[in-house]
């Protein structure tokens, strides 16, 4: 990117840049960690460094590191930071949004944007955890009913993917590994729809184990994954998808243990 | 096709969406929305399956419904157009299919070459069904964004 053009912004000192570049790589690290697509990291991140005083700013979002330059004036700085992803909060990718509009319409200066993006951080869960075991169990359950699944299978579906939804928040709490999460999460939902066949309870008791651990499939990983691609991203999009089919592969290993142990067959 | 089957899928793919909906912590102001999103875009899918179209074009159709109305929504409750397209979209992911085809890759291993090929066709067949399905719903809710705010890109 040449810089010919004489710029009506008035050129940053060494400081403000590193204010800059530290707020809009924060913004776009919480981004990519909540579950935004690539696209909307590298949007947000470039309107909220040009709206703070940055000429420009060139962004690499790989899939586990940021990676911006910020350009004012004769000065540039650039900084990487390391990004882990965790689960997916569409809260926080909802008020970073709005905070990156509120900056580029001039209402926040670089000291408010630094405390809304604080808070931001401490962003506390909007729904009670049992609220999202209920309503999580009857999500399955409502699947299991549109795969066919008769009374009996809703039941058992939302009492199986309920109490794995319960296990994986405690062993999610207690920072097991992910992938380890979804395989004990997955064996704990296959084991309790598994009692649908062993008590004979339905004539398709297979929907049950099937509907069971959808919980669990990594939905946004795949659609992101494809999003990217669409857009050109397509070393993020192929991690994603990956990261998505090593989840599947989990899925598929803890229902089968419980399966095998239990010795019910089907599916 | 009656109207009841339309009015159930409705009903359980609109409580699909907002239970992952709030799985992933939307705001509260946009759980409607999102069971308005999950609930059209699967019954519209299993609609036109019903009138013979395969599940990957139906889903494209499903999901360019749920763009639709995310980018309408998007706008009226002033929250990105991802929170409804994503939560819109879960009901028709192909989650079953997904983990059949690690299913089916897992019991390759067992199998003899001779038996294996019914089990490789399945697995086979899984995954590119997966494929498939995900490239559609991905095409289908961006699609507002590829038709009309194209814009030269900034960074």
């Amino acid at each position: 990117m040449t810089q010919e053009t004489v710029s009506e912004k008035p050129p940053l000192d060494r400081d403000s840049l590193r204010d800059v570049i530290d707020l809009s790589l924060w913004a776009g690290q919480m981004l990519l960690q909540h579950g935004a697509d690539t696209d909307r990291v590298e949007h947000t991140v470039h309107l909220i460094g040009t709206s703070l005083g940055a000429e420009w700013l060139d962004i690499l979002v790989s899939p586990n590191a940021l990676v911006v330059t910020t350009i004012s004036g004769d000065e540039f700085r650039t900084k990487v930071r390391r990004v882990v992803t965790l689960g997916v909060n569409l809260a926080v990718v909802c008020a970073i949004n709005d905070l990156s509009y509120r900056i580029s319409w001039g209402e926040v200066d670089r000291a408010a944007a630094r405390v809304e993006l604080v808070s931001i951080s401490n962003l506390l869960h909007n729904y009670n955890r049992w609220v999202v075991i209920l309503m999580v169990g009857l999500a399955c359950a409502a699947l299991s009913r549109l795969f066919g699944g008769d009374w009996a299978v809703f039941l058992v579906t939302l009492v199986a993917s309920g109490s794995a939804m319960f296990v994986r928040q405690e062993m999610v709490r207690r920072h097991f590994n992910p992938f380890i999460i979804v395989v004990v999460t997955a064996f704990v939902a296959g084991a309790v729809a598994s009692s649908a066949s062993i008590f004979r309870l339905s004539p398709q008791p297979q929907i049950a184990l099937a509907a069971a651990v959808l919980l669990l499939v990594p939905g946004v990983h795949l659609i992101n994954s494809f999003q990217d691609m669409i857009r050109g991203h397509m070393v993020t999009g192929l991690v994603r998808g990956f990261t998505g089919a090593v989840i599947s592969m989990c899925i598929a290993l803890g229902l089968l243990l419980a399966m095998q142990l239990l010795n019910v067959g089907g599916l | 096709m009656n109207l009841l089957v339309i009015l159930q899928d409705l009903l359980w793919s609109g409580i699909a969406a907002i239970g992952f909906a709030v799985l992933f912590n939307v705001p509260p102001k946009t759980l409607i929305p999102c069971f308005i999103c999950g609930a059209s875009g699967h019954a519209f899918r299993t609609i036109l399956m019903e009138l013979g179209m395969s599940i990957t074009v139906g889903t494209l159709a499903g999901a360019s419904m749920v763009g639709l109305l995310g980018a309408y929504f998007a706008r009226r409750y002033e929250t990105p157009s991802l929170v409804f397209a994503i939560c819109g979209a879960i009901p028709m992911v192909p989650g079953a299919f997904a983990f059949r085809a690690m299913l089916g890759v897992i019991r390759i291993s067992q199998a003899t070459p001779a038996a294996g090929e019914p089990i490789l066709m399945e697995a086979a067949i899984n995954f590119i069904n997966t494929g498939l399905i995900l490239a559609a719903i991905a095409l289908g809710i961006a699609m507002p964004t590829l038709l009309f705010r194209r814009r030269k890109p900034v960074v």
